[in-house]
C-alpha cells in the first residue's frame, strides 16, 4: 500500500527532476558564462508555456510543434539580451546589477503576459491529457512521459554540443577562463553571446513541457525561480553536470517529502538544501572552486 | 500635469495624489480640492458608488465576474429610473489582488471622492481589510465575496454578506443527505484536499468535520498553497488512499488540475464534490468533459423563479449574450440590497444616513436573485446553498428534494 | 586584470585624496572657503524646509486618503533606508529585505497577541528578537559573495513564505492576523496623523544613525568592503564582523518599520507581508536616489512611491503597472546606476561653475575609465582566481585611507 505510494512518488519525482535539471542547466549556464544570475530565466519559461497555449489556441495543433518557432526565437532573444542589455552594464558591478537588470525583464514580461493575456489561468487541453501508461504499479502520465523526454533529449543535446562541438569547447574554455580563451583565439563575447541564447533556449524547451501539463499564469515565474536558483547553487554554481545532479535529487526528494510533510511544507526542502549548502560548502557540491566567490 | 488622459476623474485623482505629495504643490491642492470635488448632495447629483476589486492579480478572473454584475446592477436601477430617482454611477479601482491596496482604494474612495455608498470586494483575504476601514468611517458595507466564518467574528458593526449562506454551510444539504443513507450504502472513507485559502478551507472543512462527527473516516487532509500547478503529488496519496469519497476545497483552475490529475491515475471515487469549479462554464471542457456525478454547492442558479431573478437572467443574457454566473448574481444581489435599504431610509449619503442603512438591514427580509435574505447580528445570512450535480452532461440542482431538478447519483460514474 | 588596471591609474597621480562621492551631501566641498561657508548655510537651510514640509505634511493633506498614501511612501522611506545601510555601504544587494520586514510585522503582532505586552513595547521586542534572528542568518548568508548572496536572500522571503503560510496555528496562515490597534480610541484620520508622526521618526533615527556610521571608521571599513572586499581585509579592516554588523542594523530597521507598518495597517497576511515585489521596491528607490547618498532612498522613496500611485491610476487595470516599474527599474540599472543624486549633480556640475578640480569618481567609474584609457577589449569580469569582482574592484589605497580621515 504504502509501497506504491513510494513507487508512484518517486516516478513523479524523477519526471519533475527531469524539467529541473533542464532549466537549471540554462540557468546556470548564464552564470557560467558571464556571472549573470539571470533571474528572469523562469519569466522566459512562463513566456514560452504562454506562446505554445497561444499556438495550441490558434491553431489546434499540438502544441509541441510550437517549439519550431520559440527555440530559434528564444535563442535570437537570448544573444540579443547579452549584447544589448547585458554587456552595457559596469563589469564592476556586472554581478549585483545583472540580478536587478534581469529582475526588470521579468517583472516586464510578467506585465505583459498579463496585458496581453489577463491574469486568467490557462491550461492546453489535450486529447491525451488525462491518458497514462502502468509502469510496475505506478501511473505515469503520458503528458508527464512526453515532458520528461522532452528534457531529458534536451539535455543530452546540451551535452553533446558542449562535449564535441568547438562551440562547446569554446564555451567551456570561456566559462573555465575568459583571459585565456581570449589569448588562444577565441572570441569571447560572442560565445558569451551564444551562451546566453542556449540558455535561453532551455527556457523555451521548458516551457513547452511545462505547458502541456500544468497551469500557466503570468506570475507563476516567482514559484520556479526560487528552487531553481537553489538547484545551482547546490550544484556549484555554472556546473552543468553539477545542477543536473542537484535538480534531479531535490527533485526527488520534494516528491517523496509531500507524501508525509504536504505540498507547503515538501517545498521547502530547496530553501534548506540551500543553507546547508552554504554552511558546509558555499562552493556548492559539484561545482569548481569559482563558485565560491560569487 | 496636462497629460492627455482619457478619463476626467482619473485626471483629478491623479492630480491630487501626485501633487498631494510632493510637498511644493500642496497648499493648491488644499485650495482647489474644496471646489473640484464639490459637496454634492443636491438631489439631482448621481448617487456615486465607490468599489475596489481585484481585476488584475490572482483573484481577476473572479473580480472581473463581480464587476460585470456590479455593472449590470447600475445599468438596470438607471434604465428603470434610478434609486430615489437619482442615477447609479459606480466608481471602480484595482487592488491587484492586494489588501495593501485595497484599503488604500477604498480610504481613497470614501475620504478623497466622498462616494454616497460603498460595495465589497471579492476575496475573503480582501474583505477583511477593507470592512474594517469603512467600519472606521461609519459606512454601511454589504459584500458579495468573504463568505468565510472568520470575516464575522471580526466585530464588524456595518457589515453583511450578500449570499445564501456562509462557506462552512454550503455543503449542508449533501452533508445530511449522505449521512442519512444506510450505513451499508454510504461512502465510509473520505479524502480532503484544500486550497490554502479561507473560502475555500471553510467549504471543504464544514463538510468533511460534519462528515467525521457523523463516523466517515477522514483517510486523506490535505492542504496546498494558492499558487500549486502540479497535482500529481496530492493525486498519489488520494489514489494510495482509495477513498469512497473526495472532497475538494477549490477554487476554479486548481479544481481542474486535481481532477485531471486523480484522472491520469485512474482513481474512481464514488462521490466527488468541488467548491466553485463545476458552476464555471468553462470546466466541462477543462476537465475532457468527463463530468458526470460531480457535485459542487451553489448559491445561485439561473433558473431560480424568485421574480427579481427572472428579470435579472433576461436582461443580463440580453446584454451579454450569455446568463449571468455565481460571481454576477451575487454581486447584483449587493446592488440589491443595498438599493432596498436606500429605498426605505430615503438617503443616501456618507454620515448619519449610513447608519440608518445599517439598523434597516439588521431588521428586514430582503428580496433577491438568491431568495429572500436576513442576517444575523454579525452580519451572517441566514440561508443554505444548494446541492448541483452533473447529471447527462447537464449541471442540475439535485438538493435539496424541493427544489431539484434531477435525481441525485450515487455512487458516480467513472471519470 | 582588475590589478593590472590600477597600474594604469591615470588619475591616481601623486595619490591625489580622490573623494569618493560617499559624502551625504555637499559635494565638492573642497572648493573656496566661502564657498564651503555658503554650502554649508544652504544644507542647513535646506534641511530646516524640508524637515518643516514634513512636519506640516498632515497639516495640508487635503483628506485622510492623501495623508495614508503618505504613510505609505513614508514607510517606504523608513524601508529603503533600512536596506541602505547594507546595499549602501557595503555594496551587497539583499533582494529580500522583506524577510525582516514581514518578521518585523508579524513579531509585533504575535507579541501582542501572545503576550499581552503593549504595542510598542511588543514593537520594540520585536525588533530586538529580528536582531538576534539576524546573527545567526547573517553568518550563513555573508560566507558567500555577490550573485550567491542575492540567491540566499531571496531565498529568505520565499523560505518564511512558505513557513508562515504552512504554520497556520501560530501564524494565521491564510485567514491573516489582525493586529490590534494602538491606540483605539482615535478616529482613522487621527489615528494616520499620529502614525505620519511615528514614521517620520523613526526615518529620522535611521537618518541621523546612517550619518553617524558615514562618519565613523566602521563607516570607511564598510565602504572599503564596498570598493574592493579582498584589498580592504588584506589591509586589516574586519570585513567578515563589520559587514555582519551592517547586515544586522539594516535587518533591525527594516524591522522596526515593519512592525511600525503592522500596528498602523493592522491586517497582516504572509503574501502581503512576505513580497518579493516589497524588497524590489527597496532596491529600486536606494538605487533610485543614489545608494552613497544619506538622502538618496529618502528620495527614491519619494519619487518611486508617488510614481507607482501614479502608475497605479494609470494603468491600473492592466499590469501595466508592472511593466512601468519594470522600466523604471531597468533604466536607472542601466543608465543612472548611481542614482538620481549623482546624476543631477553631474549634471549641475557640466551646467553649473567648474569649481572643483578633484574628480569625485567611484571605483566601478575609475575602472572603466582605466578599461578605457588603456584600450583592453573589456572583458565581462575579472580574473577567475583573483576573487575580487563581484564588489567592484579599482583604487583601493586612496580610497581606504583618505576615508579615514574624515
Amino acid at each position: 500500500m504504502t509501497g506504491t505510494l513510494l513507487f508512484q512518488s518517486l516516478v513523479l519525482g524523477v519526471l519533475l527532476g527531469g524539467l529541473y535539471a533542464l532549466l537549471a542547466a540554462g540557468l546556470t549556464l548564464y552564470f557560467g558564462v558571464m556571472r549573470v544570475v539571470m533571474i528572469a530565466h523562469s519569466a522566459f519559461l512562463i513566456l514560452a508555456a504562454y506562446l505554445a497555449w497561444f499556438f495550441n489556441q490558434q491553431t489546434g495543433m499540438d502544441p509541441l510543434l510550437s517549439l519550431v518557432v520559440t527555440v530559434p526565437l528564444f535563442f535570437l532573444v537570448g544573444v540579443g539580451m547579452q549584447r544589448l542589455l547585458i554587456t552595457r552594464l559596469r563589469p564592476a558591478t556586472l554581478t549585483m546589477m545583472s540580478v536587478l537588470l534581469t529582475f526588470a525583464v521579468a517583472l516586464f514580461i510578467e506585465g505583459m503576459i498579463g496585458f496581453v493575456w489577463s491574469g486568467t489561468q490557462r491550461r492546453i487541453q489535450l486529447p491525451y491529457s488525462s491518458a497514462s501508461v502502468e509502469f510496475f504499479g505506478a501511473h505515469i502520465a503520458v503528458v508527464k512521459l512526453v515532458a520528461f523526454a522532452l528534457a531529458a533529449l534536451s539535455l543530452a543535446l546540451l551535452y553533446l554540443i558542449m562535449k564535441h562541438s568547438r562551440f562547446g569547447q569554446a564555451l567551456r574554455a570561456t566559462i573555465q577562463h575568459s583571459e585565456a580563451a581570449q589569448l588562444v583565439g577565441i572570441k569571447t563575447d560572442r560565445v558569451a553571446g551564444f551562451g546566453f541564447g542556449l540558455g535561453l533556449a532551455t527556457a523555451a524547451i521548458g516551457g513547452t513541457a511545462l505547458s502541456l501539463d500544468a497551469t500557466i499564469y503570468p506570475s507563476l515565474h516567482w514559484h520556479w525561480i526560487g528552487p531553481l536558483m537553489a538547484i545551482i547553487v547546490v550544484g556549484g554554481l555554472g556546473s552543468i553536470p553539477g545542477a543536473a545532479i542537484a535538480a534531479m535529487v531535490l527533485g526527488i526528494g520534494q516528491s517523496l517529502l509531500q507524501v508525509p510533510l504536504g505540498t507547503t511544507w515538501a517545498q521547502t526542502i530547496f530553501y534548506v538544501a540551500l543553507f546547508v549548502t552554504l554552511m558546509l560548502r558555499p562552493q556548492g557540491f559539484f561545482g569548481g572552486r569559482l563558485a565560491q566567490r560569487f | 500635469m496636462a497629460s492627455r488622459l482619457s478619463s476626467r476623474t482619473a485626471r483629478r485623482r491623479t492630480a491630487a495624489v501626485v501633487a498631494g505629495l510632493s510637498s511644493t504643490a500642496l497648499v493648491l491642492t488644499a485650495c482647489s480640492g474644496g471646489e473640484s470635488e464639490g459637496e454634492g448632495g443636491g438631489s439631482d447629483d448621481p448617487i456615486v458608488v465607490g468599489i475596489s476589486l481585484p481585476l488584475t492579480g490572482d483573484f481577476s478572473e473572479p473580480g472581473k465576474g463581480v464587476q460585470r454584475g456590479y455593472e449590470a446592477w447600475a445599468q438596470f436601477v438607471n434604465e428603470d429610473g434610478g434609486l430615489l430617482g437619482r442615477d447609479v454611477e459606480l466608481k471602480i479601482l484595482d487592488d491587484q489582488s492586494n489588501a495593501d491596496r485595497v484599503v488604500q482604494d477604498y480610504e481613497a474612495l470614501i475620504a478623497q471622492d466622498e462616494v454616497d455608498l460603498v460595495f465589497g470586494p471579492f476575496s475573503t483575504r480582501l474583505v477583511v481589510p477593507s470592512a474594517r476601514v469603512a467600519d472606521e468611517y461609519g459606512m454601511l458595507f454589504v459584500e458579495p465575496a468573504g463568505a468565510a466564518n472568520e470575516v464575522f467574528e471580526q466585530g464588524f458593526e456595518n457589515l453583511f454578506y450578500a449570499a445564501p449562506a456562509i462557506a462552512d454551510d454550503h455543503y449542508n444539504y449533501l452533508a445530511d443527505h449522505i449521512l442519512d443513507m444506510p450505513e451499508g450504502e454510504r461512502p465510509q472513507t473520505v479524502a480532503v484536499a484544500s486550497m490554502d485559502d479561507p473560502f475555500a478551507q471553510g467549504t471543504a472543512y464544514g463538510l468533511r468535520d460534519k462528515l467525521a462527527d457523523g463516523g466517515l473516516e477522514i483517510v486523506v487532509d490535505e492542504v496546498y498553497p494558492p499558487n500549486t500547478t502540479d497535482f500529481s503529488s496530492i493525486a498519489a496519496k488520494i489514489d494510495d488512499s482509495d477513498a469512497d469519497m473526495v472532497i475538494g476545497g477549490t477554487q476554479y483552475q486548481d479544481a481542474v488540475n486535481l481532477i485531471v490529475a486523480l484522472q491520469q491515475l485512474d482513481y474512481q471515487p464514488d462521490l466527488a464534490a468541488f467548491s466553485t469549479a463545476p458552476t464555471n462554464p468553462e470546466f466541462s471542457a477543462a476537465i475532457g468533459s468527463e463530468t458526470e456525478g460531480i457535485l459542487s454547492p451553489t448559491g445561485y442558479t439561473e433558473t431560480a423563479s424568485w421574480p427579481s431573478n427572472v428579470d435579472f437572467v433576461e436582461r443580463y443574457t440580453e446584454l451579454h449574450g450569455n446568463p449571468p454566473g455565481e460571481d454576477e448574481a451575487n454581486a447584483y444581489t449587493t446592488g440589491q440590497v443595498v438599493a432596498a435599504a436606500v429605498e426605505a431610509a430615503g438617503c443616501a449619503e456618507q454620515g448619519e444616513c449610513q447608519q440608518e442603512l445599517i439598523s434597516w438591514l439588521r431588521t428586514n427580509e430582503v428580496e433577491t436573485v438568491v431568495g429572500p435574505l436576513t442576517w444575523d447580528e454579525t452580519g451572517k445570512p441566514q440561508g443554505a446553498h444548494l446541492i448541483q450535480q452533473y447529471v447527462d452532461g447537464e449541471i442540475q440542482i439535485v438538493l435539496p428534494q424541493d427544489a431539484m431538478e434531477a435525481d441525485f447519483v450515487y455512487p458516480k460514474p467513472a471519470w | 586584470m582588475p590589478n593590472a588596471s590600477d597600474t594604469r591609474h591615470p588619475t591616481s597621480t601623486a595619490g591625489s585624496p580622490a573623494v569618493t562621492a560617499t559624502e551625504p551631501t555637499g559635494t565638492g566641498a573642497t572648493g573656496s572657503g566661502t564657498n564651503r561657508t555658503w554650502r554649508r548655510v544652504a544644507r542647513v537651510v535646506a534641511l530646516v524646509v524640508c524637515a518643516a514640509l514634513v512636519l506640516a505634511f498632515p497639516e495640508l493633506a487635503p483628506n485622510a486618503y492623501i495623508l495614508s498614501a503618505g504613510i505609505v511612501v513614508a514607510s517606504y522611506a523608513c524601508t529603503a533606508t533600512a536596506w541602505n545601510f547594507m546595499g549602501g555601504f557595503t555594496g551587497y544587494v539583499s533582494l529580500g529585505h522583506a524577510a525582516f520586514f514581514g518578521l518585523g510585522a508579524y513579531g509585533t503582532a504575535i507579541l501582542i497577541r501572545d503576550l499581552g505586552l503593549p504595542s510598542f513595547v511588543a514593537w520594540l521586542l520585536a525588533g530586538l528578537l529580528v536582531l538576534l534572528i539576524t546573527i545567526p542568518l547573517g553568518i550563513a548568508a555573508l560566507r558567500v559573495r555577490g550573485a550567491s548572496f542575492v540567491i540566499v536572500s531571496i531565498s529568505f522571503v520565499l523560505i518564511l513564505l512558505l513557513v508562515f503560510q504552512g504554520w497556520g496555528s501560530f501564524t494565521g496562515g491564510s485567514d491573516g492576523l489582525v493586529v490590534p490597534r494602538p491606540f483605539p480610541d482615535l478616529l482613522r484620520p487621527e489615528h494616520h496623523r499620529v502614525f505620519f508622526y511615528l514614521f517620520a521618526a523613526l526615518l529620522a533615527a535611521m537618518l541621523l544613525a546612517w550619518w553617524a556610521i558615514d562618519r565613523s571608521r566602521f563607516g570607511t571599513g564598510l565602504k572599503a568592503v564596498r570598493e574592493d572586499e579582498d584589498k580592504a581585509q588584506a589591509l586589516g579592516v574586519p570585513t567578515r564582523n563589520y559587514k555582519l554588523v551592517a547586515y544586522v542594523v539594516s535587518a533591525t530597521f527594516t524591522a522596526l518599520a515593519g512592525g511600525m507598518y503592522a500596528l498602523w495597517f493592522g491586517d497582516l497576511d504572509p503574501i502581503f507581508q512576505f513580497s518579493i515585489m516589497l524588497g524590489s521596491y527597496m532596491v529600486l528607490m536606494a538605487l533610485f536616489g543614489g545608494v552613497r547618498h544619506l538622502y538618496g532612498p529618502l528620495l527614491g522613496a519619494v519619487v518611486v512611491g508617488v510614481g507607482l500611485e501614479y502608475f497605479k491610476l494609470e494603468f491600473g487595470d492592466t499590469q501595466l503597472h508592472l511593466v512601468a516599474t519594470a522600466l523604471l527599474l531597468g533604466l536607472v540599472v542601466l543608465f543612472m546606476p548611481d542614482g538620481l543624486i549623482p546624476a543631477a549633480q553631474a549634471l549641475v556640475k557640466r551646467f553649473g561653475p567648474q569649481d572643483s578640480s578633484i574628480r569625485e569618481v567611484t571605483a566601478a567609474e575609475l575602472l572603466e575609465r582605466n578599461r578605457a584609457a588603456s584600450g583592453t577589449a573589456g572583458t565581462t569580469d575579472g580574473d577567475r582566481d583573483e576573487p575580487a569582482d563581484a564588489a567592484g574592484t579599482g583604487r583601493s589605497e586612496g580610497d581606504a585611507s583618505t576615508g579615514g580621515d574624515r
